[in-house]
């Protein structure tokens, strides 16, 4: 520190860095908020004064583009992913974590294994696999393969580690259920666990793209980001509407990352301590 | 002894128990998925029938060269864009870190946010701002910096160099956030020491802070290949299809096109699907390896 004082020039750079950085971090969202004001033309020339077409604009998201619909797929979509996703986890977690046993270590080795497995690789079998259940072109195509995830179970089970058997062992001498032992004393104490898993999985099926543009096939299923992509496909696109589609899409992730920073920093970044 | 025994019998029956419905999805959608992949890849498909074909997609694979173009592609944003983000990460992370004693939060929810964007909604923001009479041509076209529009989307070199751009504003600032748990982790009394010892601030950076965070650099150079690997989201809607003349085509496009757009060959794009998996396979390996021998 001090000796930026003594060279002003450095800290002169340092602060050049940071701001220009800053501004190129900023600016998309910065012109993407001023998109929702401006007119179809004004939007593919990238004015940067605000408008006065939002209400124009916004009216057309939500008739021609049927905005309300995509976000309420898409929520439902990710929020029934995360609810089922964190109870199969956090209890396959707990199993293999606090009842060892060599048989299911070995399983846990297995899983790891598989973790390497690009997507791609396995979404083609998958599709067949959908094709013949007839599940085709259905949200549950979407939420059943996003479910499970090794990735989850392993952040989770890293965290059961740290929470002490010798407290399950006293309740059970107590005569508490295994149950209640995983409900009522080990969950609470890991909510910031649970929390970051959560977060992880959410983003993760909000933001899903290449599975539900194979198995999603009608426009009212669509979920935002494939409604994105064919909006972007039409022959006529209304810039106005679609900036506004845009930032409805990345409206609740920014909410969630700003209200619960430290959760979801963890949940991005894993089991990186 | 015997009520013991009886007793661990239940703890393993409710250990299976706990783990039965995460198997259950796990052998439907991926364990079942890759083991009936080996049947996939030696048919070919026609229409709605399919025929063995044996190792005969491999060797289709040979006279493919939009697939070996689109390998490369994934070779040149890996190569280009890796290196170039982790250096700025790093910079970025070492002065928030050490550089600057006010609004140190601040910066770094700023360099955090472009990654709460989804790749889509980002990918069609950045189309629209890089159409070539859009706002950052007419931005450099009036600060005099470039005499005619560049085509971002339409020129088979730019549209590479916009691939890259966009993957940095989208990823720079979460790696950086990796690096700053990393130097956070560094003990401040090494640098007094150092400061007493008159090493210079370059010296410290490269003597101390870079071979301490290597691990932590490795680490995000593997998730980062991993990820090249697999890019699909950028190259579809941001350059659309792999365009202009499958100049941006990367191999997981070029596979979901195989199977989903243009012919319908399951069995051909598995087979692709295959050199994708060996390759993210054999970097994932070469990386560790390299990790493993710097923790020794």
């Amino acid at each position: 520190m001090s000796v930026a004082r003594k060279w002003p020039a450095s800290r002169l750079l340092i602060w050049l860095v940071l701001i220009l950085g800053g501004l190129v971090s900023l600016f998309p969202f910065f012109w993407m908020v001023i998109g929702t004001t401006l007119n179809p033309n004004d939007v593919v020339r990238g004015i940067i004064v605000p408008g006065k077409e939002f209400d124009l604009n916004w009216a057309k998201a939500i008739r021609n583009y049927n905005l309300l619909l995509f976000f309420v797929n898409s929520l439902k979509i990710a929020l029934l992913t995360v609810v089922f996703g964190v109870i199969v986890n956090s209890i396959a977690a707990f199993g293999f974590e606090k009842f060892k046993s060599k048989a299911r270590d070995k399983v846990f080795g297995v899983l790891l294994l598989t973790l390497i497995i690009p997507q791609i690789a396995i979404v083609i079998p998958m599709f067949r696999l959908f094709v013949f259940f007839r599940l085709l072109d259905t949200h549950a195509a979407i939420i059943l393969p996003s479910v499970m995830s090794v990735f989850i179970i392993f952040f989770m089970r890293q965290n059961f580690k740290m929470f002490p058997t010798e407290i399950m062992e006293a309740a059970r001498v107590d005569g508490t259920s295994e149950f209640s032992i995983f409900l009522r004393i080990v969950s609470p104490s890991m909510k910031a666990t649970f929390a970051s898993a959560a977060i992880y999985m959410f983003l993760a099926q909000w933001n899903s793209y290449l599975w539900p543009l194979m198995t999603i096939l009608t426009d009212a299923k669509k979920t935002l980001p494939i409604a994105m992509s064919s909006m972007m496909r039409a022959y006529t696109i209304e810039y106005g509407a679609l900036m506004i589609v845009v930032c409805i899409s990345i409206l609740p992730v920014l909410v969630l990352f700003l209200t619960l920073q430290k959760q979801f920093v963890a949940g991005l970044l894993g089991s990186v301590k | 002894m015997n009520r013991r025994g009886s007793y661990y019998r239940y703890l393993n029956r409710l250990g299976w128990l706990c783990v039965a419905p995460a198997m259950i999805l796990y052998c439907l959608f991926m364990l079942y998925p890759i083991l009936s992949s080996l049947y996939y890849v030696t048919r070919k498909w026609r229409g709605m029938s399919n025929t063995f074909v044996g190792l005969g997609n491999f060797a289709r694979m040979a006279n493919d060269n939009i697939f070996q173009l689109s390998l490369g592609h994934n070779f040149i944003f890996m190569f280009v864009q890796i290196p170039l983000m982790i250096f700025l990460a790093l910079i970025l992370a070492v002065i928030l870190n050490q550089g600057i004693k006010r609004m140190r939060g601040a910066f770094r929810v700023v360099f955090f946010l472009p990654c709460v964007t989804s790749l889509v909604a980002y990918s069609v923001l950045f189309r629209i701002l890089l159409q070539s009479n859009g706002l950052l041509n007419n931005l450099l076209l009036n600060a005099h910096l470039i005499a005619n529009p560049i085509g971002w989307l339409n020129n088979t070199f730019w549209a590479k160099v916009t691939i890259i751009l966009a993957l940095t504003w989208r990823w720079t600032g979460y790696n950086m956030v990796f690096f700053l748990v990393g130097l956070q982790s560094i003990d401040t009394e090494i640098y007094e020491a150092a400061e007493v010892d008159g090493a210079s601030k370059m010296r410290q950076f490269f003597r101390i802070t870079l071979p301490l965070l290597l691990p932590v650099i490795l680490f995000s150079a593997v998730t980062s290949t991993n990820g090249t690997m697999q890019l699909f989201d950028e190259p579809n809607i941001l350059t659309w299809e792999g365009g202009p003349a499958n100049a941006t085509m990367t191999a997981a496009l070029y596979i979901y096109r195989q199977a989903f757009v243009l012919n319908s060959d399951y069995g051909y794009a598995t087979a692709l699907s295959y050199v994708v998996v060996l390759i993210s396979g054999a970097f994932a390996f070469a990386q560790m390896r390299l990790l493993g021998g710097r923790d020794k």
